[in-house]
């Protein structure tokens, strides 16, 4: 639902609202959203790292073995 | 705004902080390309990916309680009573309380028509809390897991930082009435805190492979890529000129500030609300550089990479009074903190086994130190808010500057709100198992398994014809 219907109607107010963004009143429930997309961020992308460096470190790769790999585009 | 001259110095404020913010990025170019160059090939990509990922992880974490701790804390809290709220609880409320400002859902938080300061001012903040992270995260090349320098750039970027900010780098801070502590262009507040936050998940985390002999002899790494190095310090020094504008009010009436009755002075002001010049601190950040740079060069017979460092630790270590200092003060300080500097990186780096390896600990912490303690004595005498003056220890009004507010100052910064949480948490993510990279991806590479697809796609692609 638009905060904002109407530019003029809106800054003649006598006292004009300052919040201008959509739902006013919801903040919560975004704040509520970003917090659980931020943790599952963490848990997600820490069991990836340990399960990709636990399958690296299996092949033994020696210190200089990456020298083979070096593209030459 | 109802008229003209409200709306341009409101909307050159505005403007102003968002020129600081776009210069500050520069700074964490600067460290990315800096970090990069200093790492072995086979660690490069995963090196450049930990430096910029805390951009979004701090930035969420400082929108969701970073910035409303440094409005909140002050107070310690329970040690001052603010000059707001006149207890020494928790700032809350009463205009300027963290629940008025700086609550993620407030209404300041936001695109606001009655506000145009909240948003760039939070974002300056931010971009102190990025250079926080960013300070700790070359240290731990190559060994660091990414998901534990995660944790501990938000614990330093969007926690300790803030509540140091809160203590010595705020109008009301306590240890500016208990202490007469100074510290206007953050040599504490941003600079010795990473530095021992950094020391401390270091003497946890351990050295690379390879970094000391059986004896005990420390080997040099690298940098694989000077010239990487030099460019990223050159642009760390760029964004720094962002950086400095950015602890200034650029122009504010310090005459009702003050209770002054009839008196109308319009002048640039410190963090602290007292008043400099741009122009003046313009003077001093190239007098500290050059003061830096002649240091390092000098030091290290030449060497490039401590030449660099040595101009970064020069600015670092004259910051603190760099606001008042006459500009050859500055360089002769620059230069006594950027060889301590050098001195104390090797030293510690022989007597405990810390491989520091980008020197950040030196150039951030130990210059940081040193330019707290120097700046006790140099401005012995002046007061540290234009508030008020009264003693030492007494809280309710506010102590001049002194040397040994100073010291106690250095060791709350480095020590208490630096190196032992980074030891702390470094202790447990140790203990979960999650702070070191596997010994054998360390040896073959964070980038292993990158650089194999990359080799198999480019034999593939060679081998077509069409």
């Amino acid at each position: 639902m638009a905060t904002v219907t109407n530019w003029i109607d809106h800054l003649s107010a006598s006292e004009v609202a300052g919040q201008v963004y959509p739902y006013v009143g919801t903040e919560w429930l975004w704040l509520t959203i970003a917090i659980v997309f931020w943790i599952w961020w963490h848990i997600s992308t820490g069991t990836g790292e340990t399960e990709e460096q636990a399958k690296l470190g299996r092949k033994k790769h020696g210190p200089n073995d990456y020298k083979k790999n070096i593209p030459d585009w | 705004m109802d008229n003209e001259l409200t709306a341009l110095t409101t909307i050159f404020t505005e403007f102003y902080y968002w020129m600081t913010v776009v210069l500050m990025f520069l700074i964490h170019v600067g460290f990315c390309m800096y970090e990069v160059g200093a790492s072995r090939y086979k660690h490069h990509q995963h090196t450049l990916m930990k430096n910029t990922m805390l951009i979004p992880l701090v930035t969420i974490t400082w929108f969701f309680f970073g910035w409303w701790i440094y409005w909140a804390f002050p107070t310690g809290p329970g040690l001052a009573p603010s000059i707001m709220t006149e207890n020494s609880n928790l700032i809350l409320g009463g205009g300027f309380g963290a629940n008025d400002l700086a609550n993620a859902t407030n209404p300041l938080m936001a695109i606001n028509l009655g506000d145009h300061i909240m948003g760039v001012f939070w974002a300056a903040f931010l971009l102190f809390s990025w250079t926080a992270a960013s300070i700790v995260s070359g240290a731990v090349i190559e060994r660091i897991t990414t998901f534990a320098f995660g944790i501990l750039a938000i614990a330093i970027g969007s926690v300790f930082w803030s509540i140091d900010a809160a203590w010595g780098w705020h109008f009301d801070g306590w240890m500016l009435k208990i202490l007469g502590y100074h510290d206007a262009y953050a040599s504490g507040v941003i600079h010795a805190i990473c530095g021992g936050f950094a020391l401390g998940v270091l003497a946890v985390l351990g050295p690379r492979i390879g970094k000391f002999s059986s004896s005990g002899e420390p080997r040099n790494i690298g940098p694989r890529n000077p010239w990487l190095v030099c460019i990223g310090l050159f642009l760390i020094y760029t964004g720094f000129w962002g950086f400095y504008a950015a602890c200034n009010i650029p122009i504010f009436d310090l005459g009702p500030e003050y209770g002054m009755e009839g008196v109308t002075y319009f002048t640039a002001t410190n963090i602290y609300v007292t008043p400099t010049t741009l122009s003046g601190i313009t003077m001093n950040f190239l007098l500290s550089l050059a003061g830096g740079l002649l240091a390092g060069y000098w030091i290290s017979k030449g060497d490039p990479f401590w030449t660099y460092s040595g101009g970064l630790a020069g600015i670092i270590a004259a910051s603190a009074g760099n606001d008042l200092y006459h500009p050859l003060q500055s360089l002769i300080i620059a230069a006594i903190g950027t060889v301590c500097a050098y001195k104390l990186h090797y030293w510690v780096e022989r007597k405990y086994k810390i491989d520091d390896a980008v020197g950040a600990v030196a150039v951030h912490g130990y210059a940081g130190v040193v330019g707290l303690v120097i700046c006790g004595f140099v401005l012995w005498g002046y007061p540290s808010s234009g508030y008020g003056v009264g003693s030492m220890w007494v809280g309710t009004d506010y102590a001049p500057i002194n040397p040994l507010g100073m010291i106690i100052g250095a060791i709350i910064m480095f020590g208490v709100l630096g190196f032992l949480p980074g030891w702390i948490l470094a202790k447990i993510l140790h203990g979960a198992g999650k702070l070191r990279i596997p010994r054998d991806v360390e040896l073959a590479g964070l980038d292993y398994n990158i650089m194999e697809a990359a080799s198999k796609d480019e034999k593939t692609v060679a081998s077509s014809s069409r």
